[in-house]
């Protein structure tokens, strides 16, 4: 054991030696030097006030007069651009035209009245420019000298938890997070008591004028975990508004959100180093004199992977320093950290080229920034967020408690299928892999058909044979190991599918989680099939077929947690988890039925697509179709019987 | 003599035209073009999930809306109920007490509490008390900022003969979704522009891989000229840019979106292409190795890009105003401006080249 540690350490100091030359000191002067350019830039522009990050300045021309008190509304909105009115045509030079009722020297506007062009974009302008005019009443009454009048109502807002919860029982690790809840919420008497996290509104309820009260509410605001919570006195209007209802923000984690993806953006240097130097083992049979050491391919994998562990580590503890986490936002990020660069790994495994990497190392790092980065901003919506880590990282930041349970469902997933991705990019690491130019498919195939064992044609009579059971075995478990990854894709389908009306989504999604269940079930059955793992006999792909079925139907029963974390609670969720939710209230015959009749779907549908793979890609593609209609039409029962 | 240097034009462009089909060849080959458009699509669907869902918390009207049902209290009450009347999504029960009115939120009758009351000197103070994390919080709260908006015009209104300068009458309110905005001014500049950063990147990886694996040095010994590489290379990863903007504005318009002066359009994504491939180009002929030279190449796509966005007119910018038909002389001029830029720079960094060569 002592040994092997002590020779992964020795590539690992191989591996950093190597990087160190990568990227010299000239080239991180030059970096530097980008950087300071850009900064300088920028900063000059600032000064000249060039610079703003107004994606929408002027989109929207808008024709009012010059003498107009609109005219001034116009101008200090960016997304719009007054043109005159003489020779303005609607939906050719402005999109909305502007008559106020007269008056407009006197100062008093009686009433007013816009034109828009008959499009979208005459109603998009519209709105804006109502916008515009509010924001200027704001600024207009700010200046105002008698406060009272021009802003008659002084907000406190306040945030409190019911005391009968909205939120019975649907975490895991309930406990901590109950209590969590009910020492912040306080007993809401009075805005200056509680509610640490609203803490920022008490700020002049008391005060007759709204000056300078401001500077209390931001200091608040900074200290409250940085968090960006319900601020009354945002950045919209100014300090001298604090207060009055136009300020009021919504609660929104958006700073504890934008300092999570800090912790996300150097992982995609990491990767990009990373893969170059996996990559570059392989190219001009550079890898060669490691592998034939007596080194084993885990040594030699290990060992070039500490270094960037190492790195990750380092960089995620300076950011969690920087920004104000614990160590729980370091551990939160680690598993992150791994699954970037396993995920890089098989790609550089897999792919023929450097312009090959690129696309792959690209599609890793925005697949797998999605999956932790979109579930995070819902952390305070819905429990679902905990299937990223980084919602971890963002309740760190918050200084919310966070149970073990909690923290190991966030984090389990992701470090298991690390450390799977990692297993099924060893396979290859070999040197009839590692030095052939195949397309990244077949190389996929071969990696999955090296973890499995040889299945023969042989009667019935044989099945008890312990080989032929430990072959089937292989099967299963390879079937259950893909789950981690069912449960992704399965996620990002209901996330990507959620903003769709429920009609669409539905039938979508039911089709879309079929067909990911029937492609972990029989992928790797085609794999055996085309090396030659497995004998081209259809009592074999039987036999396989329902080996890979036990073993999705196992795991799937394992990962009951998904009920326990109240996913099942959205209505997509429920149509995508549904077979392992919802048996409470039934009868025990009812729920027999109900646990095994996905068994025996599973069985005939992964039957089916094994046969077919059996055959060739063709029929492979043709059975893999009709197993996921039926796997499709089984779920749309469900749902239909569940509701 | 003319009919000779005729004669050495035509080898030097077909062979640039060898180079870039070679380029091409490579591409289709590995699919890799597929996975860059799936990367892309997967980029766009997800943005606009994205916006879709923040927008329908931030802003309920905007799909379907919702209603909240507020318990009042206090002795302004009624001014209240009077405002909500006006509000849209929202409703406004009145009780007796404050303590009345937080009981009915405890309970799930009311999803919030609002105690108005009514100072001296005229001031009005409410004090709201919404639900704390939960689903609905921020929809309630967005609610309940234009019902307590609606009733300081009211007051506003009352007090008007204090005021020195009485705001300006508001337009009518009209039916618009804020993703209108959004599909012009980030989706699109963020799908015309992803292309130009993977042309960059390819280029970044075409040259030192051949410089890597020592083919540069035997294309050298062909009939080829170090400049005519460089442009083959280039002509490849900037040709294949264009279409797929080209694919995305296409889909948007067949999903309603229409896309106007696109012509426009992709001659200013053509001209940063150009620009990203030159700075490429050049990166990959100053950096020692790959590795160096993708690092240097991405902080230099990140601030070349993060400058031009965050200035006035940047290409970002250009691309919302065109698209979304409200462009004017001055984008015309920009577009003008940037092709110009893309040119100089790419001849800058191709004499460069031709003269110094590649290190390595």
């Amino acid at each position: 054991m002592i040994d092997r540690l002590r020779r992964v350490l020795r590539v690992a100091r191989w591996e950093v030696a190597r990087a160190g030359g990568g990227v010299d000191r000239r080239t991180l002067l030059a970096a530097l030097a980008l950087l300071l350019v850009a900064g300088g830039v920028l900063g000059g522009g600032l000064a000249a006030g060039a610079v703003g990050l107004d994606v929408d300045r002027d989109v929207y021309r808008v024709a009012v007069d010059g003498d107009s008190p609109y005219a001034d509304a116009v101008e200090e909105a960016p997304a719009l651009t007054p043109v005159p009115v003489e020779g303005a045509e609607l939906g050719d030079t402005a999109d909305l035209v502007v008559f106020d009722g007269g008056g407009s020297r006197t100062g008093a506007v009686e009433t007013v009245a816009v034109r828009a062009s008959d499009t979208r974009k005459g109603e998009a302008a519209a709105a804006e420019f109502r916008e515009a005019v509010e924001a200027h009443n704001e600024r207009l009454m700010a200046a105002e000298e008698n406060a009272t009048a021009a802003f008659p109502i002084t907000v406190t807002l306040q945030y409190v938890g019911r005391t009968s919860g909205l939120d019975d029982g649907s975490t895991l690790g309930e406990d901590d997070g109950g209590s969590g809840g009910d020492s912040e919420s306080g007993d809401g008497s009075g805005g200056g008591d509680g509610s640490t996290d609203g803490g920022g509104s008490d700020g002049d309820s008391e005060g007759g004028d709204a000056d300078g009260s401001g500077d209390p509410v931001t200091a608040d605001d900074t200290a409250g975990d940085g968090l960006a919570v319900p601020s009354v006195g945002g950045a919209a209007f100014g300090a001298d508004t604090v207060g009055s209802p136009g300020s009021i923000s919504p609660p929104f984690p958006f700073v504890s959100l934008l300092l999570a993806f800090v912790f996300l953006v150097p992982m995609n240097f990491l990767i990009q180093a990373y893969g170059s130097s996996i990559l570059d083992e392989r190219t001009n049979r550079r890898g060669e004199p490691l592998l034939v050491t007596p080194l084993s391919p885990v040594d030699i994998v290990a060992g070039k992977t500490l270094p960037y562990v190492a790195a990750a580590l380092l960089v995620t503890t300076l950011i969690a320093a920087a920004v104000g986490g614990g160590p729980l936002s370091v551990i939160a990020v680690l598993p992150v950290a791994l699954t970037f660069l396993a995920a890089t790994f098989v790609g550089a495994m897999f792919a023929r080229s450097f312009k090959e990497l690129t696309f792959v190392t690209v599609g890793v790092s925005v697949l797998l920034t999605t999956y932790a980065f979109v579930p995070a901003i819902f952390t305070n919506v819905t429990p679902v967020a905990l299937v990223s880590p980084l919602t971890l990282v963002v309740f760190d930041l918050q200084g919310e408690a966070v149970s073990v349970g909690e923290a190991l469902f966030s984090t389990g997933p992701m470090a298991l299928g690390a450390a799977l991705l990692f297993g099924l990019g060893l396979g290859v690491y070999r040197e009839e892999d590692m030095f052939t130019q195949k397309p990244v498919a077949r190389k996929l195939l071969d990696a999955l058909a090296v973890r499995l064992s040889p299945v023969e044609d042989a009667g019935f009579g044989d099945f008890v044979d312990r080989r032929r059971i430990r072959a089937l075995g292989s099967v299963a478990l390879l079937t259950a190991f893909a789950i981690p990854f069912v449960f992704v894709a399965e996620l990002l389908a209901v996330a990507t599918l959620f903003a769709l009306p429920v009609t669409v989504s539905i039938p979508v999604l039911l089709v879309t989680i079929a067909f990911i269940e029937e492609v972990a079930k029989s992928v790797h059955l085609y794999a055996g099939f085309e090396r030659g793992v497995f004998a081209r006999a259809d009592r074999v792909a039987v036999a396989v077929g329902l080996a890979s079925a036990v073993g999705f139907f196992l795991a799937e029963k394992a990962t009951a947690v998904v009920q326990a974390v109240g996913l099942t609670d959205l209505y997509v969720g429920r149509a995508a988890f549904g077979s392992v939710a919802g048996v409470e209230g039934l009868s025990p015959v009812a729920v027999a039925a109900l646990l095994f009749a996905p068994l025996l779907l599973h069985g005939f549908a992964t039957t089916v697509a094994a046969v077919g793979a059996s055959r060739d890609r063709t029929y492979y593609v043709l059975t893999l179709a009709l197993a996921t209609l039926l796997h499709a039409a089984y779920n749309f029962g469900v749902v239909s019987i569940h509701g | 003599m003319g009919e000779g240097e005729g004669g050495a034009t035509t080898a030097g462009k077909s062979s640039r035209l060898t180079i870039a089909g070679r380029e091409l060849a490579g591409l289709r080959a590995e699919k890799t073009i597929l996975l860059a458009v799936a990367i892309q699509l997967f980029i766009a669907a997800f943005s606009s999930f994205l916006v879709v869902g923040l927008v329908s918390m931030y802003d309920p009207g905007a799909l379907g809306g919702a209603e909240v049902e507020v318990a009042g209290a206090g002795d302004a009450v009624s001014d209240l109920e009077r405002a909500a009347s006006e509000v849209e999504g929202a409703s406004v029960t009145p009780y007796e007490d404050a303590a009345a009115a937080r009981l009915a939120f405890d309970r799930n009758a009311a999803d919030a509490v609002v105690v108005v009351n009514r100072h001296d000197e005229g001031r009005i103070s409410a004090t709201v008390t919404a639900p704390d994390a939960t689903v609905e919080t921020t929809v309630i709260v967005v609610q309940l900022r234009e019902l307590l908006r609606t009733y300081e015009l009211n007051e506003r209104a009352d007090r008007a003969a204090y005021l020195s300068e009485s705001p300006l009458p508001l337009p009518e309110r009209t039916g618009s979704s804020p993703y209108f905005t959004f599909t012009y001014t980030v989706l699109i500049p963020v799908l015309v522009f992803l292309p130009v950063f993977i042309s960059g990147s390819l280029v970044v990886d075409s040259i030192t891989e051949e410089i890597d694996e020592g083919t540069l040095e035997l294309l050298r010994v062909a009939p080829v000229t170090l400049g005519e590489i460089v442009d083959g290379k280039a002509l490849a990863a900037v040709a294949i840019a264009p279409g797929q903007a080209l694919l995305w504005l296409l889909l948007l318009r067949a999903n309603g979106t229409p896309v106007a002066n696109v012509p426009s359009i992709l001659a200013l994504m053509t001209a940063l292409t150009t620009l990203v491939v030159a700075l490429a180009v050049a990166i990959s002929a100053l950096a020692p190795d790959r590795r160096a030279a993708q690092f240097l190449y991405s902080v230099g796509v990140l601030v070349l890009f993060g400058g031009a966005t965050a200035m006035a007119g940047g290409p970002a910018n250009a691309v919302a105003r065109l698209a979304i038909d409200s462009a004017d002389a001055t984008t015309t001029a920009l577009v003008v401006a940037y092709v110009g830029i893309a040119a100089v720079a790419y001849a800058g960094v191709r004499a460069l080249v031709a003269e110094n060569g590649f290190e390595s």
